[in-house]
């Protein structure tokens, strides 16, 4: 009975399953194309253009790491510092904005959410000759600084809404209960937005990880850029090498897939439920 | 619906407070100015402060550093005869309109799709499978994107030649004809992740009783598309397209790591010019018109949208 049932409405997906197939064939024949090529020599490549060949080429991986690993380990500590300062501020900052009244509240406020209508390309330049002339070029405080300031304005809306749809029976107990309003910060509100500080921290990582032109304006030293610039040198440096470059674009691709098959549920349920629609 | 249950605490007290003066109430609240000195302080010097900075330096020639002088408005009467900003802009204007309705068309039709499959697993395995080249590094999608126009090895070419259609192998980025149509279906076939989950979200909130109801009433799935669907997700395709119109508009690396604007100037974007303006050219003054420009075209796009959108709403 629930076999025959599950077979006719199979039958009823069964278009769209189709279609759904065929596009996710195309979306993905480019990235197999790309692992499969990174196992192979340049020889092999010419010679044969789609199918993996033996010998596997697994030395293309260790010269690729050899240099694309201090990319990675940048990224990471740039990026990570911007998440963990950014979900601070973010936190302290919407939570203020959702839970007092004072003097300037909505002037404060409409200076963050302005910003979001001043693009990053109108304040590029001056912004390098102010990086420039805090001596910061060349450091990590030039991209972190940047990537923080952006990020805030956004996060911190984001932070102030979800703070404001929490129930005040909560904050109530909590007072009655005698907690000061520091601990009912750090007991009871943060623990309660998890989901969005976690919603936060991802599109911060999305968007600092992939920036290019910031980095590519401020920093110079080779073993201090970070993964999207470092790879526009590796590309450049291993251009005719085919399958060393293709083994180091698969390497710069786990991080993310490591981050994406911990928290994509959470990212996933986080952007089509709620926040984006208020 | 929480919200509506929420008062904020300060409520009572701040009424009784607005009868004091303003600084007693502004000293009262001193450790919440405290709390937000510091991304007042990061916005005020790293944001507002460079914008600015950019509205003001439009009208002087600038190096970045020790030449500085006002030429009031020569920058932008200079951008009306550049035809390097007369190409860029026609560039912008059909990449934009391009990918608009390419970002919107696609990712509204997968989610459709999706939303549609009466097997909840799959449509969760759909869903990962589409967010998935999200972990590729953006700058990767270019690179790649390089690859597959590459006129040697590449996989467009190479494809071409295996169905046998030798004659159509191209230089596809490196012809001044082709290149902005190659660099519109860059990432082609791959959704926009941002997009594809806003009109997502917006699809699985239309109750499952309506699409009975039409059902019933004899709709197709065209007519469900057309009467239900769109209407009803109607803010997130907006939302997505003024995305989609605000990251094509200012984002330039597509163009930075794929062409370069070249060849020639065939690919160049307002974005790109200014980059180059200031960094190569070190005309920091006119990079800084050229954002200008942009701001207030982006600021009017948007607000056309809203509006054209808002009656649509209404009507």
């Amino acid at each position: 009975m629930t076999k025959r049932k599950s077979l006719r409405l199979g039958n009823r997906d069964l278009p769209f399953q189709m279609v759904l197939l065929a596009f996710g064939i195309v979306t993905f024949f480019p990235l197999v194309l790309v692992v499969i090529t990174s196992f192979k020599s340049n020889t092999q490549f010419y010679h044969n253009f789609w199918l993996p060949e033996l010998p596997l080429h697994l030395g293309n991986y260790s010269s690729a790491f050899r240099i694309i690993w201090r990319f990675i380990v940048n990224s990471v500590l740039y990026s990570g510092s911007t998440i963990c300062l950014i979900a601070v501020i973010a936190s302290v900052a919407g939570y203020v904005f959702a839970r007092f009244h004072f003097p300037f509240k909505t002037a404060l406020f409409l200076g963050f959410i302005t910003l979001i209508m001043v693009p990053g390309v109108l304040t590029l330049a001056p912004r390098f000759v102010l990086v420039r002339d805090l001596g910061m070029v060349n450091t990590p405080y030039a991209l972190i600084s940047v990537w923080v300031s952006g990020g805030l304005v956004l996060s911190t809306w984001l932070m102030r809404s979800y703070f404001e749809s929490l129930p005040q029976e909560l904050f109530d107990a909590a007072y009655v209960d005698g907690a000061a309003e520091w601990q009912v910060f750090i007991y009871v509100s943060v623990p309660l937005a998890r989901p969005m500080i976690a919603t936060v921290a991802m599109t911060t990582l999305i968007s600092s990880w992939n920036d290019l032109i910031w980095p590519l304006v401020t920093i110079t030293d080779k073993d201090k850029m970070p993964l999207a610039m470092g790879l526009m040198q590796f590309s450049s440096d291993f251009e005719t090498d085919w399958g060393t470059l293709f083994a180091g674009y698969v390497i710069s691709s786990i991080p993310l897939l490591c981050v994406f098959a911990v928290a994509m549920r959470q990212f996933i349920s986080g952007l089509t439920s709620g926040s984006i629609k208020a | 619906m929480l919200r509506r249950l929420s008062t904020s605490p300060s409520v009572s007290i701040s009424q009784r407070e607005s009868q004091s003066p303003l600084p007693t109430r502004v000293w009262r609240a001193k450790w919440l100015y405290l709390a937000l000195l510091i991304p007042v302080a990061m916005l005020l010097i790293f944001e507002w402060l460079p914008a600015f900075s950019a509205l003001y330096n439009s009208l002087y020639i600038w190096n970045g550093g020790k030449v500085h002088f006002y030429v009031g408005l020569e920058h932008y009467e200079r951008m009306l005869s550049d035809r390097t900003f007369r190409v860029a802009i026609t560039n912008l204007i059909s990449f934009v309109f391009f990918r608009v309705i390419m970002q919107t068309a696609l990712p509204f039709f997968a989610a459709e799709m999706i939303v549609n499959l009466r097997s909840a697993r799959w449509s969760y395995w759909w869903k990962i499978i589409f967010v998935f080249p999200m972990v590729v590094p953006t700058i990767l999608n270019y690179l790649i994107w390089r690859f597959i126009y590459n006129p040697q090895v590449g996989l467009l070419n190479e494809g071409l030649e295996l169905i046998g259609l030798e004659q159509y192998t191209h230089a596809w980025i490196g012809d001044p004809n082709t290149v902005m149509w190659a660099l519109a279906f860059v990432r082609f076939p791959w959704l926009p992740t941002l997009q594809f989950l806003i009109i997502l979200g917006g699809l699985q909130t239309i109750p499952q009783e309506v699409h009975e109801s039409a059902a019933i009433d004899g709709a197709g799935f065209w007519r469900r598309l057309f009467y239900i669907d769109i209407p009803m997700t109607k803010r997130q395709i907006t939302l997505a397209m003024i995305l989609t119109m605000l990251f094509m508009t200012q984002r330039f690396d597509l163009f930075l790591v794929m062409t370069d604007g070249g060849p020639g100037y065939s690919s160049m974007v307002p974005a790109l010019q200014l980059y180059q303006s200031a960094f190569h050219f070190l005309e920091f003054g006119y990079a800084s018109a050229i954002g200008v420009v942009l701001f207030v075209a982006m600021l009017a796009l948007t607000v056309i949208n809203l509006r054209v959108s808002a009656i649509g709403a209404n009507a």
